[in-house]
């Protein structure tokens, strides 16, 4: 069992309503996999998930994107399911399958008819034993890879300022590159370097899973391990270094390209998911961004007009990750009024805080929000993994509306003054430029 | 977020963009088609459904509620849905019934836009607003101990709007801006030019929140007709489930909607179309600057409720459901053509139609779409192999149980099987209807729908190298991006 580390946030207490759904039995088998299981018989229906801790935060350059181009390849064949098999093996038992891959995790899951959990289970096991790479199904699934980059990144305007952001923010953290890679990269990884990855990073002690739905979690854990108990141990994967500098002044970086309008987008690096810190800017983005009346989609959409839409991502990260921010401007905008408007915001919650309604009012929807995410079986297994690999315990989940309770306004002054410093500033702004016919 | 577009139904061949920087990548978009799942051989056993009881009234003022109470999550859902869709829309004022939804929550005779969003926000309860071809839908989740309060919220929305004029400014000119933008993003303006190539001039022909030619023409003295004219509570339903007694929606419902008036007596009846605005012809939509085309096909399709909705359905998970689906793997997994690629029927209440959706480099636009005809082609001819349908009806009836998850799926299922006279018992008995599909049922409904008449065929992308590989296909328009602005 990994064990949250210590550290000095105060006092967490479980709520109530959260304890009642979660009654989860964990095990880990001799080779160092990880189960947890949650029974709920609402529906006949199950997910699992397995999180593998892998992501492009494992990478080098020259293979970026290779976390990314190796989950594909995890559905194209394995000993026992060959090619094509794997999916129409679980289709075809009433399931679906799916999987994305963050900068720090690999993550595969599945919805499927109570009935068929012993079929997912061998399939599963199958790929995490004995996956197959073979050169034709890498060539092809590369070419699904780039379509998928040219689909997100090279057409995508929101898609080719956060690649450019990204390089402003880091200097030296594998954060620096897209989860997808880089096109010469996609290109150049072999069939080689992904079965050094298999090797590396699925070993079963370098995974969890998390099954809940209508099971029994004691026949479910005996055919876990007669699934998996035999899969062998590997060794563990290397940690990775994090050489990043710190931010000595504002950075900036400009995007020419067909656009109706310009955009904003910035970034200022926030701290590690297990930091304190985390929770204060959970707080922060809910009173700044969260509904109409948040601050910033008040001031700077209806009352100041400056921007169509805006958005405000906190996402937590293993190692220190981006608080970023993206403005839809007006074909007739002047980004750096914008700007300045949006300085001035941040500003105000450093010298001034936050009102005691508004920390209530995030206290409310972060909650809301935390049992919305709950209400479906997928939900609450990606909760457990979610939690567990950034937090390091999944009972996190638990306490978390305990630890919002606890934030005071001295403390959202003070990390907002520490994150939200100009010196600390990444800033893109995308030029309109004429299309090239 | 203050965004424009309203949540659809369609289901686009593309990753929806989530929040952040550094997104996860998936191995494929999630597409907001309905998925349901089961076993190939038939079974003897189907472990049932455990729906709510749905407890019905009347307010009085002749709203019909339907409340089904549900754990264990301390939360209700409520949807309102209303049938004043965009295919209700004036004649020159297309987008109106859009453009009103957003306005509801601007004010009211008792709160401004600031005091409904802080009343609304402040207990986490969440308030939204879609609209589709078919309806206006108020959405809300809120906490159980906060029900009775929110639903007078909603009442007032409803009720008494007052549209104050620089609110109806303020939302045009965010709009127009959004327009704007939207030439930016290749799927929404290639998915734009097929409802109008499907479509034409018929009610469903155009997007559901207008164009930038006619959100410029908006008055408040439009929203307040449109409001006045189509919403009221004779042709609208209010459905609640969760943590919540009945008898208690009930009550809470007379009180916040007693004295909702206006709106017509019955629906606006809308026609079933002749044909296919463009069958067989192709529109090319120019943006120079891209380096992949986005390719849409489309014919006709059928009516929700429609008789033959299981055989097409059941039909469709095999040509281009899942990751096995004929589509799926001739395009992707076995030439490398694309990330995504789908086909369903978008059915609404007059009409529908059979669509594909995908993507793909430049150079590879041609050839994406003669597998996709080839593959349709295949299912037309010669239907599908019994195992396929087998495979098929499992994987539907399998996953179906995942729509009963959720209180708003929930809430979602009731509407639906309501507004299209689907019976009470839709999805109780969903998936012994799927399953009875027989192979032969099969081969009729690809005969009718996988386009037995050339389909129109959108494709968005560099023109000037598209053009070329495009002969043959039907007559070729080139139209500029901004023809849909």
């Amino acid at each position: 069992m990994s064990k949250a580390s210590p550290s000095k946030v105060p006092t967490r207490v479980a709520d109530p309503a959260l304890e009642s759904l979660f009654d989860v039995h964990e095990a880990t088998l001799p080779n160092g996999l990880q189960v947890r299981l949650l029974a709920n018989h609402q529906a006949p229906v199950v997910s699992l998930y397995t999180v593998f801790q892998v992501g492009s935060r494992n990478e080098r350059p020259g293979i970026t994107g290779i976390s990314h181009l190796f989950e594909h390849m995890m559905f194209n064949g394995a000993k026992k399911y060959g090619p094509k098999m794997f999916d129409k093996t679980l289709e075809s038992n009433g399931g679906r399958s799916n999987a994305y891959t963050s900068t720090d995790l690999t993550v595969y899951y599945d919805d499927f008819s109570a009935d068929a959990l012993e079929t997912v289970l061998d399939l599963e096991s199958d790929r995490m034993r004995s996956l197959r790479i073979s050169q034709e199904t890498l060539t092809s699934e590369r070419e699904v890879v780039k379509e998928e980059r040219r689909v997100r990144v090279d057409n995508d305007i929101f898609g080719i300022m956060d690649e450019e952001l990204g390089t402003l923010v880091y200097k030296a953290h594998p954060y620096r590159w897209p989860v997808i890679g880089w096109m010469a990269d996609i290109e150049a990884i072999r069939r080689e370097d992904c079965q050094d990855y298999f090797r590396t990073y699925y070993a079963p002690n370098n995974a969890v899973l998390y099954i809940v739905g209508a099971i029994d979690p004691k026949k479910t854990l005996a055919l876990v391990r007669k699934y998996y108990g035999s899969i062998p141990k590997g060794p563990a994967p290397a940690a990775v270094l994090n050489s990043e500098p710190e931010q000595k002044g504002e950075r900036r970086a400009e995007v020419r390209h067909p656009a109706q309008s310009p955009a904003l987008m910035l970034g200022f690096r926030g701290p590690a998911a297990r930091d304190d810190d985390t929770f204060v800017l959970d707080v922060i983005q809910y009173v700044l961004t969260k509904g109409e009346g948040s601050r910033l989609i008040r001031s700077l959409v209806y009352e100041q007009k400056l921007a169509v839409s805006l958005m405000l991502d906190w996402s937590w990260r293993i190692d220190p990750g981006t608080i970023l921010f993206y403005l839809a401007l007006k074909p007739d905008s002047d980004p750096k009024k914008v700007e300045a408007a949006l300085y001035a915001e941040l500003e105000k919650v450093a010298r001034e805080g936050i009102t005691e309604r508004e920390l209530q009012k995030a206290q409310n929807n972060l909650r809301s929000d935390h049992l919305r995410e709950l209400a479906t079986n997928s939900g609450r297994a990606h909760a457990l993994g979610h939690y567990e690999a950034l937090l390091g315990d999944w009972r996190r989940l638990l306490t978390l509306p305990s630890t919002y309770a606890s934030i005071t306004n001295d403390q959202v002054k003070a990390v907002a003054a520490k994150y939200f410093a100009p010196e600390h500033r990444s800033v893109v702004t995308l030029v309109p430029a004429p299309t090239e016919a | 977020m203050a965004s424009r577009k309203s949540p659809s139904r369609k289901s686009p061949a593309r990753p929806a963009k989530r929040a952040g920087g550094k997104a996860p990548v998936a191995r494929k978009a999630s597409s907001a088609r309905k998925a349901s799942p089961k076993r190939g051989a038939p079974r003897a056993t189907t472990s049932a459904l455990t729906l709510p009881t749905l407890h019905e009234s009347t307010t009085s003022s002749g709203l019909k509620v339907i409340a089904a109470e549900r754990g264990p999550l301390p939360m209700v859902s409520v949807r309102l849905v209303i049938r004043a869709g965009s295919a209700t829309d004036p004649d020159g004022k297309h987008g109106l019934a859009d453009f009103t939804a957003r306005l509801l929550r601007r004010g009211t005779r008792r709160l401004n836009a600031q005091a409904i969003d802080e009343a609304v926000e402040f207990v986490g309860a969440s308030l939204g607003v879609g609209v589709s071809e078919d309806t206006l839908s108020v959405a809300l989740t809120t906490p159980s101990e906060h029900f009775v309060p929110m639903l007078g919220i909603l009442g007032q929305l409803v009720r008494e709007p007052t549209f104050p004029q620089s609110e109806v400014d303020d939302a045009r000119e965010r709009e127009l801006a959004q327009f704007a933008n939207d030439l930016d993003d290749p799927s929404i303006i290639a998915d734009r030019a097929m409802v109008r190539a499907l479509w034409g001039n018929h009610p469903y022909g155009h997007d559901v929140g207008g164009s930038s030619k006619t959100v410029k023409t908006f008055t408040r003295d439009d929203v307040v007709r449109f409001h006045q004219e189509r919403m009221g509570p004779k042709v609208s339903m209010l459905i609640v489930v969760g943590a919540m007694d009945p008898q208690r929606v009930a009550a809470a419902a007379e009180d916040a909607f007693a004295d909702w008036t206006g709106g017509p007596d019955a629906p606006v009846a809308i026609p079933a179309p002749e044909r296919i605005a463009l069958g067989g012809r192709v529109i090319i939509v120019d943006k120079p600057d891209q380096t992949q085309s986005q390719v849409r096909l489309g014919g006709p399709g059928m009516r929700m409720g429609h008789e033959d909705y299981f055989p097409a359905t059941a039909m469709n998970i095999a040509l281009g459901g899942g990751f096995t689906s004929r589509l799926m793997n001739e395009i992707r997994v076995n030439r490398g053509l694309t990330y995504g690629v789908s086909s369903w029927f978008d059915s609404m209440n007059a009409a529908g139609v059979f669509a594909l959706s995908t993507f793909t480099k430049t150079e590879s636009t041609r050839e994406i779409i003669d597998v996709a005809l080839a593959e349709i082609g295949g299912v037309r001819e010669k239907g599908l192999k019994p195992r396929e349908l087998a495979d098929a009806q499992s994987y539907l009836a399998g996953l179906y149980p995942l729509r009963t998850e959720t209180n708003e799926s929930i809430a979602g299922s009731i509407a639906e099987a309501r507004l299209h006279g689907l019976g009470d018992d839709w999805v109780e008995r969903f998936r012994d209807r799927l399953r009875a599909v027989t192979p032969k049922e099969v081969v009729a409904a690809a005969k009718k729908y996988c386009f037995a008449q050339a389909p129109a065929v959108v494709v968005l992308g560099k023109a000037d190298v598209v053009k070329k590989q495009l002969k043959g296909l039907g007559p070729i328009t080139v139209v500029p991006a901004s023809e849909y602005e």
